[in-house]
């Protein structure tokens, strides 16, 4: 009987000794490989400019259209990026993006990236969204 | 053209017009000749070398004539040793034309490689980056690769103003010239030159505004590269985002084809605005070409002081209602005003509307519908000889002649002046009739100048001169025949100009003259045609400048200026007017005090005008953009526009206010769509029997083939899809007609007496005009209100250039800077119309014009 418990528990306890293969998510967070493609970023020069010129590549580019761009023009007293153009309206419609990352191989200035963050689920920027006025 | 001629295109025999060029020839079979500098509507010039291909012609025995035929029985064909540019070619019998051979190729290939050593390729940030035929050739014909090092690319001034509304990117030009020949040789406003040479060629104006041209923007649609682009448009979008509606534009009687490019725009509130208006190719109307009014003049539409919610005047103020509130006191009043109801209709009204409104005022029994503005006349005489189905300005060349009354085309129809000046550059004879020098005159030996007030008289003596002693069969000839017999001898050139020709057009505007006066004109006009012969027949007939877009569509619908001017007169006796779309406060002097006079207004307008201020309910209607409808045009056109954005507020189309009052009166449903009323037009006005909103919506094909695949050849443009029209008849063009000259009765004309001018009020294509004017880009085009006078007069009356002065006309004063020109006549003032000094009389009177100062002293 004792024989039959045992072999019943071999696969227990052989978990019990070893490593555990879960982390402890949020206190523990595994590094992602190199090139995972999480949320995008917007890059700027070292001097502070914005890269993006506002072409819409990267909006012709996506699949699903998750991407909305407005450029305008560029004013010696209110300067975005250094040539004529930058983008006055740039968003990312994350319930439609497929992080493909199209838009990192469209871009002529290397101005957008994906980056390796994936908490995309914001509990409280969401709820303020849904509920705010 | 019906002569033809057989060419081998790539060994397949082709026939081909006689005379035609080869590269439009290739077209017409399908074949694509890539072409940066040579356009379908210009003279070729060979500049840019794109169009490289073998030619070679069939050996001929010098003796003989006879074609050499070789051993396999073909004739022999001798090459030219080099490439060759088909621009400038024209085809001819037994040419030889090879386009796919690996030498063309190659000549292409490197073609591009030379012209891209010096363009930026900066196409992601170039607005015509994805619309580009430098692009598309690259794509197609291109190396894909320079062996040009960058760094020794040219650089030079990347964001140039040639104008306000133009900007030039010198980087980007490919030195094709289509820009300069443009200005030069097709619209002659010779402001753009190239300046320097070899590579640092580039375009430069030469004129004081910067690009001074009312069809400045067409160069950026024919530019082959995004060397010239439009402020308006700067950065507004990708063309690919945008969408697209055919429409039509409402800014004068032509009626250009237009496509209202769209896009939604965070800035604007998350709606979809206009982004561009782009020319929409109707080879009949517009062919591919707009003028900038038409092109800048949209942002009214999305002007932020929009009405948006009914008004409701209460306790002497007009406050916001709810639909329902204004539209039941409208039938209320309506109801208890009875038989006493009036309608003024404005310029802008589609034929729709009109209808709806007709449709309402007879409901009440009312009889008085106007159309605003009453300056002109003569709606029953272009029913009767109107220019006849398929005249069509382009077919016009030698043998036909174009008579201009009393217009200044540019300034009040820029595209009618485009096309007479191009078809005069054809070889047809043109007349220009008016009692001052325009820019038409250029184009002319005849130019026929009349004192102002002997308009008829003028027209009058050149038909006696034209007609010498024959004496056609028409009825009333006789008397015409007795009334001319006191007709001056005007010029006899062009009276022999007229008599000779195998077409005859004659243009009708209403500079300086009364409504009257502008009757007498069209009569004289039309006896013109019909006694020498010319109506009832394509490229014949008379035309009116009318002063709305769609004033012939309110003639037709049953409006009149004759009420207009009745209802006017008589405000007091109307119980209840309804102005749609109207501003006569604005326009005539007499309105806003009579306006007072009249019971219940209810006006319809997009904007609070002065008359929308005078009226007890306004209701916002929507403007052209945001709803459907026809317009027509002022060759009796209708054409459909459609829906490009949503609208502004709770606006409603006219008709669908007009439907829903005549619904609260008991006047039956209202109907749902401008489509349904469109067929109720359809059965009720027999001229436009046949013309529902599928047939209006037909395309044909049309040539030049611009659009489609091949942006570079007829430049940025896209194929209409939208529907070309169509034209309806006169009574001149059914078998039953009975030919009919009158004659006509022209008022006195003015005399001014010592001291005195004749004040004539001109209307100008840039003024204040309530829609116009909410584009910010043209303002600086706008000149400060002026008076104009000769020299001689301002010597007279000591004023000089740029000093104030009174002007005074038929119990009118204001006061303006005064301009000194030589074009002028002695004894003339010219007052413009519509620039911000309140409202002036229409027709020319007897006035005084004094420096400002003297009168206060």
């Amino acid at each position: 009987m004792i024989g039959d418990m045992v072999r019943g528990l071999v696969t227990t306890i052989k978990h019990v000794i070893q490593r555990p293969v879960t982390i402890e998510y949020p206190e523990v967070r595994r590094p992602v490989q190199p090139r995972f493609k999480g949320r995008h970023w917007l890059h700027r020069y070292e001097n502070g400019l914005e890269k993006c010129i506002g072409c819409s590549l990267c909006a012709a580019a996506c699949p699903v259209e998750a991407i909305w761009v407005e450029a305008e023009v560029n004013t010696d007293d209110e300067r975005y990026s250094p040539g004529e153009r930058y983008a006055k309206t740039y968003e990312i419609n994350y319930l439609r993006c497929i992080f493909c990352g199209y838009c990192e191989d469209a871009c002529p200035t290397e101005a957008i990236t994906m980056g390796h963050m994936y908490e995309l689920s914001l509990y409280v920027a969401r709820r303020r969204d849904l509920h705010q006025g | 053209m019906s002569e033809t001629v057989t060419i081998y295109l790539d060994d397949r025999a082709i026939e081909a017009p006689k005379g035609m060029n080869l590269v439009d020839a290739c077209k017409l079979h399908g074949v694509d000749i890539p072409v940066f500098c040579y356009h379908p509507k210009m003279e070729p010039v060979g500049m840019c070398r794109m169009c490289l291909i073998e030619l070679g012609f069939e050996q001929r025995d010098r003796t003989t004539g006879e074609v050499v035929l070789g051993e396999d029985g073909k004739p022999l064909v001798r090459w030219f040793p080099t490439l060759q540019t088909a621009c400038t070619q024209v085809v001819s019998e037994g040419m030889h034309v090879r386009t796919t051979t690996e030498a063309v190729r190659r000549g292409r290939k490197d073609i591009i490689e030379f012209i891209l050593t010096s363009h930026p390729l900066d196409c992601p940030v170039c607005d015509k980056g994805g619309e580009c035929p430098l692009q598309e050739l690259t794509m197609d014909f291109g190396p894909g690769k320079s062996r040009f090092l960058y760094d020794e690319k040219i650089h030079l001034a990347k964001r140039y103003p040639l104008g306000e509304q133009i900007y030039l990117d010198r980087e980007r030009c490919i030195q094709c010239a289509r820009c300069i020949r443009y200005v030069e040789e097709i619209t002659d406003d010779p402001v753009l030159q190239f300046y320097e040479r070899g590579r640092r060629l580039q375009i430069i104006s030469t004129s004081e505004p910067g690009f001074d041209s009312k069809f400045s923007g067409n160069t950026t649609d024919i530019c082959p590269v995004g060397a010239l682009t439009t402020a308006d448009f700067r950065f507004g979008a990708r063309p690919w985002e945008l969408d697209s509606a055919a429409s039509i534009c409402t800014h004068c009687p032509v009626g250009c084809n237009l496509t209202l490019n769209t896009r939604l725009d965070r800035d604007a509130g998350g709606r979809v605005i206009i982004k561009r208006v782009m020319p929409r190719q109707n080879e009949q109307v517009n062919e591919i070409w707009i003028c900038d009014k038409g092109r800048f003049g949209h942002h009214f539409t999305a002007a932020p002081d929009r009405i948006t919610t009914p008004l409701v005047r209460k306790g002497g103020k007009l406050v916001e209602a709810t639909w329902s509130e204004a539209l039941e006191l409208v039938a209320g009043m309506l109801k208890s005003a009875g038989k006493a109801v009036g309608a003024l209709a404005g310029p802008t009204l589609s034929n729709e509307d009109l209808w709806a409104l007709r449709r309402l005022v007879e409901g009440q029994r009312g009889a008085r519908l106007g159309v605003w503005p009453p300056t002109m006349t003569g709606g029953d005489l272009i029913a009767e000889v109107g220019v006849a189905q398929g005249t069509n300005f382009t077919d016009m060349g030698k043998g036909a002649c174009i008579v201009v009354v009393a217009s200044d085309l540019e300034e009040e129809a820029p595209i009618y002046w485009h096309r007479v000046k191009v078809a005069a550059d054809r070889g047809a004879t043109l007349v220009v009739v008016n009692g001052r020098a325009t820019k038409l005159d250029r184009y002319t030996r005849h130019r026929v100048r009349y004192h102002y007030g002997d308009e008829v008289a003028t027209l009058n003596g050149l038909l006696r001169q034209a007609l010498g002693d024959a004496a056609p069969d028409i009825d009333g000839f006789d008397q015409l025949r007795a009334a001319l017999e006191n007709a001056p001898a005007v010029d006899a050139a062009a009276a022999q100009a007229i008599a000779g020709a195998t077409d005859l057009v004659v243009i009708v505007g209403g500079e300086g003259l009364s409504m009257a006066a502008h009757g007498a004109l069209m009569q004289a006009a039309a006896n013109l045609l019909v006694a020498t012969g010319h109506v009832g027949r394509p490229n014949n007939g008379l035309l009116a400048v009318w002063p709305g877009a769609n004033t012939q569509g309110a003639l037709d619908m049953g409006f009149t200026p004759e009420d207009a001017t009745h209802i006017i007169d008589n405000a007091a006796s109307f119980e209840a007017l309804i102005i749609a779309g109207a501003d006569p406060a604005d326009e005539d002097p007499r309105a806003a005090a009579a306006l007072q006079e009249a019971g219940f207004i209810v006006a319809t307008a997009l904007f609070l005008t002065p008359t929308a201020e005078l009226a007890d309910v306004v209701l916002p209607r929507m403007s052209f953009a945001e709803r459907d409808g026809t317009f027509t045009n002022g060759e009796r056109r209708v054409q459909r526009f459609c829906k490009a954005i949503d609208r502004v507020g709770e606006s409603r189309a006219d008709w669908q206010i007009f439907q829903q009052v005549g619904a609260a009166l008991g006047q039956g449903r209202a109907m749902p769509t401008p489509g349904v009323v469109m067929a109720q037009i359809v059965e009720r006005v027999p001229w436009y029997a046949g013309m529902d909103y599928p047939t209006l919506a037909e395309v044909a094909p049309q040539f030049p083939m611009v659009g489609g695949e091949d942006l570079y050849y007829g430049g940025t443009m896209y194929k209409n899809a939208g529907g070309l029209g169509r034209q309806w008849a006169v009574a001149a063009e059914q078998a039953s007609y009975q030919a009919r000259v009158r004659v006509p009765k022209a008022p006195a004309a003015p005399k001014p007496g010592k001291g005195e001018l004749i004040v004539v009020p001109v209307r100008l294509l840039y003024d204040q005009g309530t829609e116009f004017y909410k584009t910010q880009l043209v303002h600086r085009r706008v000149p400060q209100a002026y008076v104009a006078l000769n020299a001689g007069d301002a010597a007279r009356l000591s004023v000089r250039e740029g000093a104030r002065v009174r002007v005074r006309l038929a119990g009118t004063e204001v006061e303006v800077a005064a301009r000194v020109r030589a074009s002028v006549p002695e004894g003339v003032a010219l007052l413009p119309l519509n620039l911000g000094v309140g409202p002036l009389p229409h027709a020319a009177s007897v006035g005084t014009v004094a420096v400002a100062e003297a009168v206060g002293a």
